[in-house]
């Protein structure tokens, strides 16, 4: 497969049909056995659509949700088991949609936030929901019997925008994004209590300086990458169990590994971290550039560029996703209106 | 043996001391009437804000009330988590220094009373605000 040479990023597939900008893509992470993968992309023509490869290899948009939000469909989020697909709305609402009998059909809605969701996230145990929104907060919702869905927390702190919000692979802790520059983590005392347990800032911990987008997790969960309007990616070791509460004096906490500067021009908005870890970025100056850990040196571990791919899409690059069922596959998202599918060849590693 | 008569001294202070005096006299005047406007005007930001604060707190209590009615005739009518926000809201709203303006912590509790408020009425799917005070979305402009 590898074969050695050159790494490089070959576009392999174009996905068109979405008549306005397409902000947000998410893998399928359970589309069956057997099964091709499943791609859901959303945008701003408040439409989701489902893209499918067929026997040939093509793709083709296999299902188009529409008529649900009355504004842009801002982010989207497969449940563990695939069944169900969450969409955050800048209408304040986020919607879930249950794929049955070759169908989506919408299920239930989520009100409770003054304004535009910009982000939702499945709990890796499925029961729990947590979405983000330009009033500042972070709502966490439990599924019940009957798609019927109870709010069991809503998180202040932030002081502005939260762009984000992402759980942790394992462990139920919840990280959110923001216009205010920080980072926040979120865990609860085991009685629906849910307090921000840290907070990475610029001041204490090499934080970013500006807007952070977004973040990402590796397989493992003790790494995370977040990228920002800095134009910085950060690596943060986030082996340190937040989940439980803390006892007596030991004040774990997760910390600043290395920042990746220099590499792209302007707003980085997504970043995606692969289960061969491969970190893919993709910023405001139309490039994906894709970077490895460089082994460990003493000072702890490094990351090289492998590869930047100029022009990737026309305009702003809103989304990067690898593929779970192809590790090697890149989805990315664009101002421009269109998702690109990408494969890697060559040699990554050192 | 130099000495001047007293009625110099006598006759100069006055015209030497006029302005004191009549700087003193004008400070008296207007910190008197300062006195009165401003027990005036404090008085009424005090009865404004305490109706503010009141009329709030008194739309919480009448959400509680109603609510703690319903669980009184049908136990089940509200999940147990719900059950739990509203008393805990209850416990709030009671908790609240009434009486201690200055006390620091008004504006947390107040804060996460409205919070706790919030989540009950998502819960319940209740479009239900209190009207008093402005949301967030009013003032700021969209952006990405």
């Amino acid at each position: 497969m590898d074969g050695g040479g050159v790494a490089e990023l070959r576009e392999a597939h174009r996905l068109t049909g979405h008549s306005d900008r397409v902000w947000s893509l998410e893998w399928n992470p359970s589309p069956g056995a057997g099964a091709s993968p499943v791609l859901a992309s959303c945008g701003g023509d408040k439409a989701v659509r489902i893209w499918k490869r067929a026997a040939d290899g093509a793709w083709h948009c296999s299902d188009v949700l529409e008529d649900t939000h009355n504004r842009t469909v801002r982010s989207c989020a497969w449940s563990p088991d695939g069944k169900l697909l969450a969409t955050a709305s800048f209408d304040s609402t986020t919607a879930i949609w249950e794929y049955s009998g070759g169908d989506f059909e919408c299920v239930a809605t989520l009100e409770g936030h003054e304004n535009e969701v910009k982000s939702v996230s499945w709990s890796p145990s499925g029961s729990l929901l947590a979405t983000c929104s330009r009033d500042k907060t972070v709502w966490i919702w439990e599924m019940q019997p009957g798609n019927e869905y109870e709010c069991v927390a809503v998180l202040q702190g932030h002081t502005q925008d939260v762009k984000m919000v992402q759980w942790h692979p394992f462990l139920d802790v919840l990280v959110s994004v923001s216009y205010d520059n920080s980072i926040r983590v979120w865990a609860d005392d085991g009685d629906d209590e849910w307090h921000c347990v840290q907070i990475l800032t610029e001041a204490d911990n090499c934080g970013h300086s500006s807007t952070v987008w977004a973040l990402s997790f590796n397989q493992k969960g003790d790494r995370m990458v977040t990228c920002s309007d800095d134009r910085t990616l950060k690596i943060w070791d986030t082996s340190a169990d937040l989940s439980q509460p803390k006892t007596g004096g030991d004040h774990e906490s997760w910390r600043h590994l290395s920042t990746l500067t220099g590499y792209q021009g302007r707003t980085i908005f997504s970043a995606h971290w692969s289960s061969e870890d491969i970190i893919a970025s993709g910023a405001g100056d139309d490039t994906i550039c894709l970077f490895t850990e460089k082994g460990s040196m003493v000072e702890g571990p490094s990351y090289r560029l492998i590869l930047k791919k100029e022009k990737a899409h026309d305009m702003d690059i809103n989304c990067v996703r690898w593929c779970p069922q192809d590790p090697r596959m890149l989805a990315s998202a664009s101002d421009d209106g269109t998702v690109k599918l990408w494969e890697l060849r060559g040699n990554v590693l050192d | 043996m130099d000495q001047k008569p007293q009625d110099d001294i006598d006759f100069l202070e006055p015209s030497v001391l006029l302005d004191e005096t009549h700087y003193q006299e004008g400070f008296k005047n207007g910190y008197n009437d300062g006195l009165v406007s401003g027990k005036e005007e404090g008085r009424q930001v005090g009865l404004k804000n305490g109706f503010q604060v009141g009329e709030e707190l008194g739309f919480y209590q009448g959400c509680v009330d109603v609510w703690m009615s319903v669980i009184c005739i049908d136990h089940n009518a509200f999940s147990a988590r719900i059950r739990k926000n509203i008393e805990q809201l209850a416990a709030l709203v009671r908790s609240y220094p009434l009486y201690d303006p200055e006390d620091e912590q008004i504006q947390d509790i107040m804060e996460k009373i409205r919070l706790k408020f919030r989540v009950i009425t998502a819960n319940l799917g209740a479009k239900l605000e209190y009207e008093g005070r402005p949301a967030s979305s009013k003032h700021d402009v969209e952006d990405l």
